[in-house]
């Protein structure tokens, strides 16, 4: 039985980002699960944990092409279900760069934590948010992401996971963790802002901004992070293993 | 990004949940919210002058204050003979004060292309703010008489390459300090993250919003903790405590003294505007403070 193929218009810019970023990631995982062979054993998780992160987002891209070519709708449920997956993820990244220079196991916990409490309130806010909009709903759960949010870029620039990259004896790691902390935040920043965009959002509301406008951005921004997040470990690892 | 961005940062994702939740607020509450914040952090950040001129220059304390009040006199008479004279003048001194509080750790920096420098950073910083909000300007100008005249320098055109020109200068600016080796890769990637920042939080928010915002937390904060840090390289147990100490007694006067002659306004005891006043209270402290403060920057 054949496929039935759904028409696409070549304007139609979304759908046109949500095939390139599936195959983007796809290709990015195979890297990443290739040349896991070629660096040293202690980066050989690293190189793992971003295959993972590009994989999973590359699975979901998948359903979330074929749900926006069908209904065109954006598909937010599989987008936040990608994001609890692949955030904290990322977060275990740096807890494994920084794991020579003494990183703790408390460290990850805290990041994992963090990343889940952030993308929980995040779906809560954005998926629960009744017909219209209800700015006490938005506001409360988007208040109690940010928190989560904030603490991840605090780590990640004065906190812990910049003194240990400091601490580290490699200027690599010094320099990658730096970069890491650059992809916190700038990349992750389209989420805040896809947030206000919902109905009742203030960014919907005062300029006229809805999920139709964040959905190009959300789908250049998952690329750039995830794979970009990848290659910059990838980087440290190879050029560590020399 | 340094700790002063980053609280800055967190200080615009606060004000989108603020927005999330009022979509608009009224222009009585955002007077009262900046004024609250700048009379808290914008006061006392320029309380010790005069500790700060007698840590740098040798004069009499009588000398000292008659030049500084003299200046605070001569300015509020500018302003009554020529209003928007002194306005644009007010403008012209900020920037450079807010350019040099910004720029100053730059050791590097030619003595004689600094002042250049720190000027066109301060005349980007103020040309974007009034370019995002020009509309909005000329609303709150037009409701008080005495400041109608201020209207005339709010012409888009001129602000559209006023605006174009001094960012244009700026980043080209910071590239060639970059590209000299004069600025270090991070510094690069940090100023220029700050002004994208800055340029989001003007476009975003209103006027007084946004500058409240930069003048508490990127100016007001900044120039106490380098205060603060000057105090501590002369006394390494000079606390955060002590500090304030030091602050209060003269940041409360000077309060005190500011919310009088608005609450002497604001009953039409004194036939000024509100605002007017304020703006004339500012501008007069400002052109002493920064003529402080540059001392101050001084080897």
């Amino acid at each position: 039985m054949l496929l039935e193929i759904q028409a696409m218009s070549p304007t139609d810019y979304v759908g046109f980002t949500f095939f390139i970023g599936y195959m983007a990631m796809f290709a990015a995982s195979v890297f990443f699960f290739v040349e896991r062979g070629s660096v040293n054993d202690k980066w050989k998780l690293s190189l793992l944990i971003s295959g993972l992160i590009t994989g999973i987002a590359a699975v979901h891209y998948f359903y979330m092409r074929d749900y926006y070519l069908a209904t065109g709708d954006n598909p937010t449920f599989f987008r936040y279900v990608d994001w609890t997956l692949t955030v904290p993820l990322m977060c275990v990244e740096f807890y494994l760069l920084t794991r020579a220079a003494g990183a703790t196991k408390s460290l990850l916990w805290k990041l994992i934590i963090a990343s889940v409490w952030m993308l929980v309130a995040g779906y809560i806010g954005e998926s629960f948010n009744p017909e219209g909009g209800d700015t006490a709903h938005s506001v409360t759960w988007g208040v109690l992401s940010t928190i989560g949010y904030i603490y991840i870029l605090y780590a990640a620039w004065f906190g812990e996971v910049a003194q240990l990259a400091e601490k580290s004896e490699s200027e690599v790691v010094k320099k990658g963790v730096r970069t890491l902390a650059w992809f916190v935040l700038v990349g992750w920043a389209i989420y805040p802002i896809g947030y206000m965009c919902m109905d009742g959002g203030w960014l919907n509301t005062a300029l006229g901004w809805g999920s139709e406008n964040v959905d190009l951005w959300y789908n250049i921004a998952d690329a750039i992070n995830k794979i970009g997040f990848g290659l910059v470990v990838y980087n440290i690892a190879v050029t560590e293993s020399k | 990004m340094n700790r002063f961005t980053f609280i800055f940062l967190t200080c615009i994702y606060a004000l989108f949940l603020v927005y999330q939740a009022f979509i608009e607020i009224p222009l009585e509450h955002q007077l009262i919210a900046a004024s609250l914040f700048i009379l808290l952090f914008g006061i006392p950040h320029g309380a010790i002058d005069h500790v700060l001129f007698f840590r740098k220059r040798k004069m009499s304390t009588l000398k000292f204050y008659t030049l500084y009040l003299g200046l605070i006199v001569c300015f509020v008479g500018l302003w009554f003979w020529q209003p928007l004279m002194s306005f644009v003048l007010f403008l012209l001194l900020s920037a450079y004060h807010f350019g040099e509080s910004q720029l100053v750790d730059i050791k590097q920096l030619r003595l004689r292309n600094k002042p250049l420098i720190y000027f066109n950073w301060g005349m980007a910083l103020l040309a974007t703010l009034m370019y995002y909000n020009i509309s909005e300007l000329k609303e709150i100008t037009t409701i008080f008489q005495d400041t109608v005249s201020f209207n005339s320098i709010y012409n888009e055109r001129l602000m559209f390459w006023f605006f174009l020109f001094t960012n244009i200068l700026n980043i080209a600016t910071l590239s060639f300090l970059f590209y000299t080796n004069k600025l270090t890769s991070r510094r690069f990637s940090s100023e220029l993250f700050l002004i994208a920042l800055i340029h989001l939080t003007f476009f975003l928010f209103p006027f007084i919003i946004g500058f409240s915002l930069y003048f508490v937390v990127l100016h007001s904060i900044v120039v106490m903790h380098q205060e603060y840090m000057f105090f501590k390289s002369e006394n390494e147990s000079f606390s955060v405590f002590e500090f304030i100490k030091l602050l209060l007694p003269y940041s409360v006067l000077s309060i005190v003294f500011t919310a009088l002659l608005l609450s002497l306004s604001y009953w039409g005891i004194i036939n000024i505007s509100v605002p007017f006043l304020a703006i004339i209270i500012i501008s007069v402290i400002t052109l002493p403070h920064a003529i402080v403060m540059t001392i101050f920057y001084s080897k």
